[in-house]
């Protein structure tokens, strides 16, 4: 198991950056637009609404597989040319925001009507209601639920490997069909995820104890 | 001068109708008290004065503004009517003086300065100066009551609304919140006031207005006659249980 490491250690540590650069653009991005689409949820607005719904309901009950093999084989032949890891990332950030645009949502409306309606009877709009008193409310709420979507993501990212992303599960596909050692190389991929997902499992841990209890 | 004006007002939520041809009059620095069983459209009369809820049809001028007209600015209305809930709703995650300095702050865009002194001086009138650091969570009700009633006041509204402003508080907290109500009615300030404290109403209200069933079935500024020998059948009715039970 040791020579797996050390022969292929350049192919690991490769496929490693690019499992942290998917998971880092498909957080930001997903957590942009999971919130753009909670707002259209619950915004006065019924056109949005029925958006936002649509979006969510679409996106959250199709296989991540096939959201991205829709960006890597439809997008490139139809729309533009995009290598594995742009379609895999893009998929990735597409199914994740479906779920971020319902847990924001819910924390959104966790925070008590009353709330709101003591902010619009001082003169505040919508908008600065929401600034100032939903949203670092619904913030606290949301950040345990929030830490599992990230957690998912990071690993769902192992998507990539079928189109190709050149990510951690991609070079263990291709270490363990030359090496011939199955086992050993996915216990070491599998241990390589952990070092990722663990110190954000301890992050949130740790942001949740500042923020939720404050 | 009229502060407030029901013009044939009526109020659906869907099918059910909670206001039937509302007809009110408030003119300024009266004090209103509106008693009735629940469900009987007081609160919803209120929060239509402040557009929290909008009329169906009818005319409602507040303020000389038009709110049945879609071009009215709801917001400038807001400004200038305060309202106090029954669950106080003071914002969870600011403390108390910036529960009473954001308004002032963020709507009207005052000095900062000047509207913190004012704050800490509207606290000190509602007893509670020294809680200017604490969060709502950590107050009792009837203290978050009269932080709400600062936070109102903060705007320098022309009238204030208050729903039930006692119903969830305990007995002993009461007394607290209706004399800070009372100082502000002695300044001169046009209230509508939903209750159930007869005693406020006999001593501070100059006018008693009785609804049941989405109407008002009393309308009269003889207070204490309409406690001690109310004519209307529905409303001697309502008297009689509120005092035997």
């Amino acid at each position: 198991m040791w020579s797996i490491l050390t022969n292929n250690w350049n192919a690991l540590l490769s496929g490693l950056g690019y499992t942290l650069a998917a998971s880092i653009l498909a957080l930001i991005g997903s957590l942009i637009i999971g919130t753009l689409f909670a707002l259209m949820e619950i915004s006065p607005f019924k056109a949005l609404r029925i958006i936002g719904r649509i979006y969510v309901e679409v996106v959250r009950n199709i296989p991540l597989l096939v959201i991205t093999l829709a960006f890597y084989v439809i997008v490139p032949r139809f729309i533009i040319k995009i290598d594995g890891f742009t379609a895999g990332t893009i998929g990735l950030l597409i199914y994740t925001s479906a779920f971020i645009a319902e847990t924001v949502r819910a924390g959104i409306e966790a925070v008590p009507s009353g709330q709101m309606e003591g902010a619009r009877s001082i003169g505040m709009s919508y908008t600065q209601a929401m600034r100032q008193i939903i949203f670092p409310q619904a913030f606290k709420i949301v950040i345990p639920p929030l830490g599992n979507q990230f957690i998912n993501l990071v690993k769902n990212s192992s998507v990539l490997a079928f189109v190709a992303g050149f990510d951690l599960m991609y070079q263990g596909k291709l270490i363990a069909a030359t090496t011939f050692s199955t086992f050993d190389t996915y216990l070491i991929v599998g241990v390589l995820y952990l070092i990722l997902t663990m110190p954000l499992s301890y992050l949130m841990r740790y942001l949740e104890k500042k923020w939720v209890t404050a | 001068m009229s502060m407030i004006e029901f013009h044939d007002v009526n109020k659906y939520f869907g099918k059910f109708q909670a206001l039937k041809n509302i007809n009110l009059t408030v003119d300024r620095g009266e004090v209103v008290t509106i008693i009735g069983p629940s469900g009987s459209g007081k609160s919803t009369l209120l929060r239509c004065i402040n557009g929290l809820e909008r009329i169906t049809s009818g005319q409602l001028i507040v303020n000389d503004f038009d709110l049945a007209d879609k071009k009215t600015d709801m917001n400038r209305i807001r400004k200038n009517v305060g309202m106090v809930f029954q669950h106080f709703n003071l914002y969870a995650n600011k403390n108390v003086l910036q529960n009473v300095t954001l308004g002032p702050d963020l709507v009207l865009k005052r000095d900062k300065a000047e509207v913190e002194q004012e704050a800490r001086d509207l606290l000190k009138m509602v007893g509670l100066e020294s809680k200017a650091d604490s969060f709502p969570g950590e107050l009792s009700g009837g203290q978050q009551q009269r932080v709400a009633i600062a936070r109102s006041l903060a705007m320098k509204p022309k009238a204030i609304l208050f729903d039930e402003p006692t119903s969830a508080l305990d007995p002993e907290m009461i007394g607290d919140v209706l004399d800070v109500m009372q100082k502000i009615a002695e300044n001169g300030m046009t209230m509508v006031v939903v209750t159930h404290e007869m005693g406020f109403a006999r001593h501070v209200g100059n006018r008693i207005v009785f609804m049941d069933d989405g109407k008002i079935l009393v309308d009269s500024s003889n207070v204490n006659q309409f406690f001690d020998d109310p004519q209307e059948p529905r409303a001697k009715e309502f008297i009689s249980k509120i005092i035997n039970h």
